[in-house]
C-alpha cells in the first residue's frame, strides 16, 4: 500500500512537471498563434498565399530550401571523409583532433557569423559584396557549423566496428574489391548515421539565423524574414499581411522541421540497433596520407575563430591618404565601456550569465522530472510514454525565432508593459529552448541504468531518499554535468529568440551586443573590433564549457551530445 | 520465522499458486525447478520487489505482505553480482552498514586487501562474494539467493556455496536458495522444495 502511495507521489511529480512544461513552453506559443489568428482569421490557404504574394517573401521559401539542401550536401561531402579518417586510422593526439573538429557545433552561431564575416568582409578577403561569393560563404559557414554533427554521428560506427566483420567480408566474393566492401558493409552500416546527420544539418541550416543575417546581403530565409517582420506582428489592424506571413511561414517551417525530426528519430532508432558492438581497444593503423584531409579540416575548424580574436585587436583608421590598420586593445576597451547607445560588455555578460543560470535552475530539474516520468511510464504504458516523449520534442520543431515571437506575442497578450520591463522575461525563451535538450540528454541515461541497482539497494534496506542521492545521482553524474554545461552554453549563445524578445526591452545579452555593435554604421572604426572582442569572450566561454563536457561524453554512442 | 501462506502470482500464465513455506531460524531451504517456472519471481515476491496476486507473508509474527522491500529486512543476492560502479569495494560494503569493519568483513569472505579495488576489476566469483558480504552486513532476517553462482565453473561454484553455507550457519541466518541444479540444492540446503 505504501509502495503504491510512493508510486502515486512519483506520478504526481511527473504530472506536475508536465503541467509546468506546458505552461512554460507551450502556452506562450499557443498564445502567439492564437493572437495572430485572432487578427487574421483561420484561413490557412490565405496565410500561405500571403506568404507567396507578398513582396517580402518572394522566393524566400525557395531560397531557404535551396541553401539548406546545398548546405546539407556540402557538409556531408566534407564531413564523411573526415569521419572516415578519424574512425579508421590511428592519429597522434587523437582526443585533441577530435575535440577541435567537433568544437564548431557548440560555438554560438553569432560567433561563427562574426568569424566568417571577418574572413569575407572588408577587413578580410573583401568578397562579401559579390552575390556568388556570399552564397558560397553561407554554404561553407553552414558546413563549418554542422561538420561536427556528421563526425559525431558517423565516426563511432567506423571506429568501433569489429575488425572480424571486415576480415570476413574480404574473404567473400562480394567483398573482394574496395567498392564491394563499401557497398555491402560500410554503406549499409553508415547509412542511418549519415541520414540522421543529414536531417539534423538540414534542420539547423533551414532555421539558421545569425549566419544568414550577417553573411548574406539582403537575402532572406523564412527564419530571418520572420525575425525582421515579427516586431510589427500581433498588433490589431496594423500590417495584417505580416501576421499572415508569419503564420504561413511558421506552418511551413513547423511541418518541414517536424518531418525532418520524425525521420531523424526513426533513423536514430534504427541506427542504435545497427551500431556494432566491438571493443574500443581495436588496434588501428597510421595513415600518413590521411593528413591531406585531416590537416585542412583542422585549419578549417580553427581559422574563423582565430581570425575573430586577431580582428578584435586590428583597428581600421581612415584618413585623407587612405585606410590603414593598427594593432591595439581599443576595441576591447570600447566593448567594456558603456556608451550612450550601448551598455558595456560587463552588463551584457552579467545578463547572459544570469539568464543562463535561471535557465539552468528551471530547465535542469524540469527536464529531469520529465525524463524520469517518461522513463517510468515506458515500463507501464509504453504508448503514452512515446506520446509524451514526442510532446517534449515539440520545441525542436519550432525555430528559435518563432519561440522568441511566441514569448513576445504572449507578453503582448497578457501585459506587454510589465513583461518588457521584467529582467527575467528573456530567460523564458532560454528555458523553452533548453528544456527539451535536457530531456534528450537525461532520458537515455535513465534508460541505461539497470533497474537491478535500485532493486538491490531496496533489499539492502536503503530508503528512497538515500537511493536517490547515493545511487541515482552519482550514476547519472556524467549526464547531469553534460546537461548542465549544455544548458549554460546554449543559453549563453542563444541569439534568434533573444533578438526578437530583447529588441523592445533594456536587457542586452552577449550575442545581442555583438549584433548591436556590428549594426552600428561603419564610420566608427571601433565597433567591428569591439563586436569581435565580445564574440571572443563568448567563444572562450563556449570553449571552456565544451572542453568540460567532452570529458564526460560517452564516445561510443555518437549523436548530437 | 518466515511463513509464506498460499502465495500466488501469474503474468501471462500462472507462475505459482498456493505456495506455502515455513522457514525456521538458521534453516536453509532450496527451491528447484526448470527455467521459467517462477523461482526468481517467487523470491522477488518474498523480498517485496514484486507484488503478490494472493497470499500472505509473515516474518517473526508480523505481516509483511504489503511492506516496502526496503523495510522488510529480507536480503537478496541476484544471479549476477550487482555492485555499484561509481563506488569501490569499500563504498559498496558501506551501503550494507555505514559503520562496518570493512577489513574484517573482507577477511570473512577471503578477500582481504580488496578495500580500494574498483568493482569492474573483480571476477564474477569475487563480485558475488562482495555482494554476499554486503547483504550480510545489512543483517537481514532472511537471505534469499537467486542462483548466485550459476555462471561460475562447477568447482568454484561448489566451493563458494560451501563457504556461504558456513557463513549463514555461523550467523544462524535462515536462507532460501533457488536453483535448477538438484545436486547443488542437496549439497547446500537442509531441505529441498521442487516447483513444477
Amino acid at each position: 500500500m505504501r509502495w503504491l502511495l510512493l508510486e502515486m507521489k512519483s506520478k504526481n511529480i511527473g504530472l506536475f512537471a508536465f503541467f509546468i512544461y506546458t505552461v512554460l513552453v507551450l502556452v506562450p506559443l499557443w498564445l502567439a498563434v492564437d493572437r495572430l489568428i485572432w487578427i487574421v482569421g483561420y484561413d490557412v490557404i490565405d496565410w500561405i498565399q500571403s506568404l507567396e504574394r507578398n513582396y517580402v517573401s518572394m522566393g524566400t521559401f525557395q531560397f531557404t530550401l535551396l541553401q539548406a539542401s546545398i548546405s546539407t550536401i556540402v557538409t556531408l561531402a566534407i564531413g564523411i571523409p573526415i569521419a572516415w579518417q578519424l574512425g579508421r586510422y590511428k592519429w597522434p593526439h587523437d582526443y585533441l583532433i577530435r575535440s577541435i573538429l567537433t568544437m564548431p557545433f557548440v560555438m554560438p552561431s553569432i560567433v561563427a557569423a562574426m568569424g566568417f564575416l571577418h574572413l569575407i568582409g572588408e577587413n578580410g578577403l573583401n568578397i562579401r559584396s559579390n552575390q556568388g561569393t556570399w552564397f558560397a560563404t553561407l554554404i561553407v559557414a553552414h558546413a563549418w557549423f554542422n561538420l561536427s554533427l556528421v563526425i559525431r554521428f558517423c565516426e563511432p560506427v567506423l571506429s568501433t566496428l569489429d575488425p572480424q566483420m571486415e576480415e570476413q567480408m574480404l574473404l567473400l566474393p562480394a567483398g573482394k574489391t574496395r567498392l564491394g566492401r563499401f557497398r555491402y558493409l560500410w554503406l549499409p552500416l553508415l547509412m542511418p548515421s549519415i541520414a540522421a546527420a543529414a536531417c539534423m544539418t538540414f534542420v539547423f541550416s533551414f532555421t539558421s539565423f545569425a549566419l544568414v543575417r550577417w553573411i548574406t546581403l539582403g537575402e532572406n530565409t523564412l527564419e530571418s524574414m520572420m525575425a525582421s517582420i515579427g516586431s510589427s506582428a500581433g498588433i490589431n489592424g496594423y500590417m495584417i499581411s505580416r501576421n499572415e506571413i508569419i503564420l504561413g511561414s511558421s506552418l511551413i517551417q513547423f511541418t518541414i522541421l517536424l518531418l525532418s525530426l520524425w525521420v531523424m528519430s526513426t533513423l536514430q532508432h534504427k541506427r542504435q540497433s545497427r551500431l556494432p558492438k566491438a571493443s574500443e581497444s581495436i588496434v588501428k593503423k597510421k595513415n600518413n596520407s590521411g593528413w591531406l584531409i585531416v590537416f585542412p579540416a583542422l585549419v578549417f575548424a580553427i581559422l574563423p575563430l582565430i581570425t575573430l580574436v586577431i580582428s578584435s585587436f586590428r583597428i581600421r583608421e581612415s584618413s585623407a591618404s587612405g585606410t590603414t590598420y593598427s594593432w591595439s586593445t581599443a576595441g576591447w576597451e570600447y566593448a567594456f565601456t558603456s556608451t550612450n547607445s550601448l551598455p558595456s560588455a560587463w552588463d551584457a555578460l552579467f545578463n547572459s550569465v544570469g539568464y543562463a543560470l535561471v535557465a539552468l535552475v528551471i530547465a535542469l530539474p524540469l527536464g529531469w522530472m520529465l525524463a524520469q516520468y517518461i522513463c517510468d511510464l515506458e515500463k507501464l504504458k509504453p504508448r503514452l510514454a512515446r506520446i509524451l516523449d514526442v510532446f517534449t520534442m515539440l520545441p525542436f520543431a519550432v525555430s528559435s525565432v518563432m519561440i522568441g515571437l511566441g514569448v513576445m506575442l504572449g507578453m503582448i497578450r497578457i501585459d506587454a508593459e510589465f513583461f518588457y520591463s521584467l529582467w527575467l522575461t528573456p530567460a523564458l525563451a532560454h528555458v523553452m529552448i533548453t528544456t527539451p535538450f535536457v530531456v534528450r540528454i537525461i532520458l537515455p541515461a535513465l534508460r541505461s541504468i539497470d533497474p537491478l541497482y535500485d532493486e538491490c539497494a531496496r533489499t539492502l534496506g536503503i530508503s528512497k531518499f538515500k537511493r536517490f542521492f547515493k545511487i541515482k545521482v552519482p550514476m547519472l553524474r556524467g549526464s547531469i554535468l553534460i546537461a548542465t554545461i549544455f544548458t549554460l552554453a546554449m543559453s549563453m549563445g542563444e541569439f534568434g529568440a533573444s533578438w526578437v524578445v530583447t529588441r523592445n526591452s533594456d536587457w542586452t545579452t552577449l550575442p545581442i551586443m555583438i549584433d548591436s555593435l556590428r549594426s552600428i554604421p561603419y564610420n566608427n572604426s571601433l565597433t567591428a573590433p569591439a563586436a569581435n572582442a565580445v564574440a571572443s569572450v563568448l567563444m572562450l566561454i563556449a570553449l571552456i564549457l565544451f572542453i568540460s563536457t567532452e570529458k564526460f561524453r560517452p564516445r561510443r554512442d555518437g549523436g548530437m551530445f | 520465522m518466515l511463513t509464506c501462506k498460499g502465495l500466488g502470482k501469474s503474468f501471462d500464465k500462472i507462475l505459482f499458486n498456493d505456495f506455502n513455506l515455513d522457514l525456521q531460524s538458521g534453516e536453509i531451504v532450496a527451491i528447484t525447478g526448470p527455467s521459467g517456472c517462477g523461482k526468481t519471481t517467487l523470491l522477488r515476491c518474498i523480498c517485496g520487489l514484486e507484488d503478490l496476486d494472493e497470499g500472505q507473508i509473515m516474518l517473526d509474527g508480523r505481516d509483511i505482505t504489503n511492506t516496502l522491500a526496503e523495510e522488510r529486512g529480507i536480503g537478496l543476492i541476484f544471479q549476477r553480482p550487482v555492485l555499484y560502479p561509481h563506488l569501490d569495494v569499500k563504498g559498496n560494503l558501506k551501503l550494507g552498514a555505514q559503520d562496518c569493519d570493512v577489513a574484517a568483513t573482507l577477511e570473512e569472505v577471503d578477500l582481504s586487501g580488496f578495500e580500494n579495488r574498483r568493482v569492474e576489476t573483480l571476477s564474477g566469483g569475487e563480485g558475488q562474494r562482495i555482494a554476499l558480504a554486503r547483504a550480510l552486513l545489512a543483517k537481514p532476517s532472511v537471505l534469499l539467493l537467486d542462483e548466485p553462482f550459476s555462471s561460475l565453473d562447477e568447482e568454484l561454484s561448489d566451493k563458494l556455496l560451501s563457504d556461504v553455507r558456513d557463513l549463514l550457519k555461523a550467523r544462524n541466518c535462515p536462507a532460501i536458495l533457488v536453483t535448477h541444479n538438484h545436486d547443488v540444492a542437496r549439497k547446500f540446503a537442509d531441505s529441498v522444495i521442487s516447483m513444477m
